[in-house]
């Protein structure tokens, strides 16, 4: 039986929405076939009030044992540090998480906001917030470079705008059944079984991307989101292109572009007017090119590659 | 063009594409100025000439080169072969057809012209 304790600080709930959509294993899974109890969630918790408080205290003074936190969203530090903006169950909910986090033998922030400050750290972040151990990519955040949990772990970064929701029940169940020591973690905190390869990985415009044609218009299935529309599959760490969302597409099979949500910088650029869904250049050179490649290798293979381009890449392939 | 190249584009889309295609060329050849400079080096300046394209009437030719800064010969910002800008190796280029695919321009093209939307 693993204890799970799942807060939210500055969060839309998008990463609960996601979770409880998870398939394989299910919410559902996760008490029947894995014998996790759920202490509190936010969406699925019965308590209110005083009983809410009463699981908080009782977790960090060690009467209930509590395997596993979940934070979701940023922790709001605002104003002027106190943390008043957002307070939960009498106090200000950054002193909860400080305390659950140290009574907890693992963490994991969920989603951009708890892992790097998301949207809510975005310039000029009037909330004044941030991630559990990252602002931006500024390892950090609230708990100090240096915090680990109980278990001896960095805090476990689970991001995405919201994550999948198998990334997020798959590393419950991997923490649960006493297989954490197997997760491999990158530079910033992610389980590498999910953000080792890219977002472009798997990717049906990967052909299109091969020869260098553009996709000039949203829905359009003939073309490469990267060149025009500010795709950032190529720079972007996540399975999403192997690990379908709704088991059957993703953003760039649906035409849209990546948005590299499982980055830390995300939203990129700040958000700036004209840099959402449009490919940033220098010199009509992408500002980002794809991970690993310089400039001069860029311009050399797009020579190449529009010139070795069959005709069937310029057209619409997909037959209805 | 071998057998299966332009598979999608009909024999009168491809006759209509060489007329306009033949009437640019012309047009550029004919001494027609068109605003080479400044490039759309930042992607605020693209945006800016995109958006003065976007006012144009779809069979604006003549503003339409204007306005993007054609030239027959690739631009070239240095001595570096690398740098040519021509659109043979545009994002918005189609080989095959011989087209620029940019929405604000949708132009017959020939390889070896340029603009300053060019992108890679």
């Amino acid at each position: 039986m693993a204890n799970i304790l799942w807060l939210q600080g500055g969060a839309c709930s998008g990463n609960t929405m996601s979770f409880l959509n998870a398939e394989e294993p299910s919410a559902c899974d996760l008490v029947t076939d894995f014998g996790m109890n759920i202490l509190w969630q936010p969406s699925l918790g019965v308590e209110l009030g005083d009983d809410v408080k009463n699981i908080l205290t009782n977790c960090v003074s060690g009467e209930t044992k509590l395997d596993i936190f979940v934070f979701e969203g940023s922790v709001v530090n605002a104003p002027n540090g106190t943390g008043e903006w957002n307070r939960f169950c009498g106090r200000p909910m950054k002193e909860w998480v400080r305390e659950l986090c140290d009574a907890a033998d693992f963490v994991v922030a969920l989603g951009d906001c708890a892992t790097w400050g998301g949207i809510p750290a975005t310039a000029p972040n009037p909330s004044e917030s941030e991630g559990l151990q990252f602002l931006k990519r500024a390892n950090g955040g609230f708990l100090g470079a240096d915090f680990t949990s109980k278990a001896g772990l960095p805090v476990i970064n689970i991001p995405g705008c919201p994550a999948h929701p198998d990334w997020v029940t798959q590393i419950l169940v991997a923490i649960a059944t006493g297989r954490a020591g197997d997760l491999a973690l990158d530079e910033f905190q992610r389980p590498k079984t999910f953000f080792q390869s890219f977002t472009q990985t798997g990717c049906t415009r990967n052909m299109h991307f091969a020869y260098k044609v553009s996709t000039t218009e949203f829905g359009q299935r003939k073309g490469c989101l990267f060149y025009d529309l500010g795709c950032r599959g190529p720079m972007t760490h996540s399975p999403c292109n192997r690990i379908l969302w709704n088991r059957v597409s993703s953003k760039t099979r649906a035409g849209m572009p990546c948005l590299g949500c499982t980055e830390p910088e995300f939203p990129f650029f700040d958000l700036a007017p004209g840099t959402v869904f449009k490919t940033q250049t220098v010199m009509g050179v992408p500002k980002d090119l794809p991970t690993g490649v310089d400039k001069k290798g860029y311009i050399k293979l797009t020579g190449a590659a529009k010139a070795a381009m069959p005709a069937w890449a310029e057209q619409d392939i997909f037959v209805v | 063009m071998s057998e299966n190249e332009g598979e999608n584009i009909s024999p009168e889309q491809v006759a209509t594409d060489q007329a306009l295609r033949k009437k640019l060329e012309h047009k550029l050849g004919s001494g027609l100025v068109t605003e080479v400079e400044p490039r759309a080096y930042s992607s605020n300046e693209v945006n800016a000439i995109v958006a003065r394209l976007q006012a144009l009437a779809e069979k604006d030719y003549t503003t339409k080169l204007i306005t993007a800064g054609f030239t027959s010969k690739a631009y070239n910002p240095s001595d570096d072969d690398d740098d040519e800008q021509a659109c043979e190796t545009c994002m918005y280029y189609l080989v095959h057809r011989k087209f620029c695919e940019l929405p604000e321009l949708m132009l017959p093209v020939e390889e070896s012209w340029s603009c300053r939307l060019w992108r890679i």
